[in-house]
């Protein structure tokens, strides 16, 4: 089990950086739990 | 090898930091919700006036007044390190001041809704009359004005926005419909500020490309607004009244909307309309944004510096079919950000640069500049964004470096090489990697370049219909540059020509066997 596991997430990403799907996909795995996942765009 | 010709190219800047300060997102969501804040207080105190404007480099360079190679010689922050000399003209367009981008409002605008006050009509027109672009047909529809007792009445008692210039009332935008918020003074006012865009970069086009306003056969319009009423918002065709005001008789159009990857986008569908042999002359134009001035003002203004966002962008590029003596537009190697590409940056990179490449035999480093997002850094850094263009600029050469095409001590030098310092305002669309087509076509003309990527991405998550990302690509060339650079010959290709080769020996051994 890793150190994520049982903890919620709130994952902001940028479109130009790290889009927040590409961050789910990293956190797939971790057992955590994604309460809020959203990409902007700052530009 | 399809290829489209590119004739010419536009690029202006409309200084607009009244509309800014009143009608930009950032300022004006603050007047609703904080009206005494901080922020709004000291904002005046950082704008950047027209003088500054045209002193400063990123903006002469976007009108081409300077080159894009000078901006990594300049002292930094370019914003207090002005220009000796200042220009409003450049070689793709000019930077318009605020009273006179208001007056093009009103010629712009064909249904009354748009009232001048007319001691401010009477004191621009003749600044209307000497610009060299504007002709009878625009000039006759300046209107004479109205009194200013008119102007408050209509702002004060049916809702219309009154425009400013040295801080005084000298317009007002009035509402389309009592109740349709679709045809509201705000929309119709955004929509119209863009429209003047569009025209503006219609005529620099127009003159840049040597060509007159009947050639134009069809008009792409992909600016980020709505056209539209209660019935059907969105329902478009900025292209043509944008075409009509600039004496295209001749032209029809349409809008390409994908959010800044519209322009990218657009100009492949035109490319498509001129290759087919549909249309001859197709013109691509977009106007700017108003919600994104002084979009990123509260950040500049903690900071102590000039609130930069105070200028609308506008471009034009004119596709013509390929007669071998334009730099062209290479339609077998176009990039796509499909729906299965996902959201991973180096997948999106992939799709978007190194596919294209690799579907005609090249490799990364056979481009000579790549333009994607080229957002000016001292606008998008002190605000928290980064630098948007280098960050674009990396990942392709980290892409490089996993492809084993880019060494990893060369990633800089390839950044500094094939990519560019960010010169265009943040106004979405606009510095999507078509701000550097002018640059790319006269540089191709000139010798110094052989070939140049554009690259446009949009944000399609922002309209909350999907959480996808889109993107487009396409890449510039000089003139038969395929015939004289081998290794851009494709597998197929080159199968064809052997096909070809073998064909004409069967024939001929066919033709000895008959003689025999």
């Amino acid at each position: 089990m890793g150190k994520l596991s049982g903890k919620k997430l709130i994952l902001l990403g940028e479109r130009d950086g790290v889009p927040s799907p590409a961050m789910e996909a990293c956190f797939a795995a971790s057992g955590a739990e994604v309460a809020f996942s959203a990409t902007e765009c700052f530009v | 090898m399809a290829t489209v010709g590119i004739r010419g190219a536009s690029y202006c800047l409309n200084h607009t930091p009244e509309l800014a300060f009143h009608y930009g997102n950032t300022p004006s969501t603050e007047r609703h919700s904080k009206p005494d804040s901080e922020f709004l207080a000291n904002l005046p105190k950082f704008v950047q006036s027209y003088d500054e404007a045209v002193r400063y480099a990123p903006n002469l360079v976007y009108i081409g007044a300077l080159g894009v190679e000078s901006l990594p010689n300049k002292t930094a922050p370019m914003y207090k390190n002005l220009e000796e000399k200042g220009s409003r003209s450049g070689v793709y367009g000019e930077i318009m001041p605020e009273d006179e981008f208001i007056a093009l409002m009103d010629i712009c605008d064909v249904f009354d809704l748009v009232w001048l006050e007319e001691s401010f009509s009477v004191a621009v027109k003749p600044k209307m009359e000497a610009h060299p672009l504007l002709g009878e047909s625009q000039i006759k529809r300046l209107e004479a004005g109205h009194a200013l007792a008119d102007i408050e009445k209509e702002v004060a008692e049916h809702n219309a926005l009154p425009l400013y210039f040295n801080n005084v009332v000298v317009a007002c935008v009035r509402k389309g419909h009592d109740i349709d918020e679709n045809l509201s003074a705000h929309v119709l006012m955004e929509n119209l500020a863009s429209k003047v865009g569009g025209v503006l970069a219609l005529m620099h086009l127009i003159k840049n490309s040597g060509v007159e306003a009947k050639d134009i056969e069809y008009v792409i319009e992909c600016s980020e607004e709505a056209i539209g009423d209660m019935n059907q918002r969105g329902g478009g065709n900025m292209a043509k009244a944008i075409a009509e005001i600039a004496d295209c008789v001749n032209a029809s159009g349409c809008d390409v909307r994908g959010f800044c990857a519209g322009p990218v986008s657009a100009i492949l569908n035109a490319a498509g309309l001129v290759c087919s042999g549909i249309h001859k002359n197709v013109a691509v134009v977009a106007g700017g944004a108003i919600p994104k001035l002084y979009m990123n003002a509260r950040e500049h203004v903690k900071k102590a510096m000039p609130a930069l966002e105070n200028c609308m962008g506008n471009f034009g590029v004119l596709l013509m079919p390929d007669d071998g003596s334009m730099p062209i537009i290479r339609l077998d190697a176009v990039g796509k950000h499909s729906v299965g590409v996902g959201a991973a940056p180096q997948a999106i990179t992939s799709a978007l640069v190194l596919e294209p490449l690799e579907k005609i035999g090249l490799g990364l480093k056979d481009v000579d500049k790549y333009a994607a997002e080229l957002h000016t850094p001292e606008i998008t850094v002190p605000a928290g964004a980064g630098n948007v263009p280098e960050a674009n600029f990396k990942m392709i050469a980290a892409l490089g470096v996993m492809k084993g095409q880019v060494e990893r001590a060369d990633m800089n030098q390839f950044v500094k090489e094939r990519g560019m310092e960010g010169y265009a305002p943040t106004q979405g669309h606009i510095p999507s990697g078509v701000p550097f087509i002018g640059h790319a076509i006269d540089a191709i003309n000139r010798g110094e370049m052989h070939r140049a990527m554009i690259i446009g991405k949009g944000s399609l998550f922002l309209g909350r219909l999907t959480n996808l990302a889109d993107g487009a690509s396409f890449i510039i060339e000089k003139a038969g540059a395929k015939a004289s650079a081998g290794a851009s010959i494709s597998k197929n290709e080159v199968k064809e020509i052997i096909l070809d080769v073998l064909s004409e020996i069967t024939e001929s051994l066919d033709a000895e066997a008959k003689k025999d």
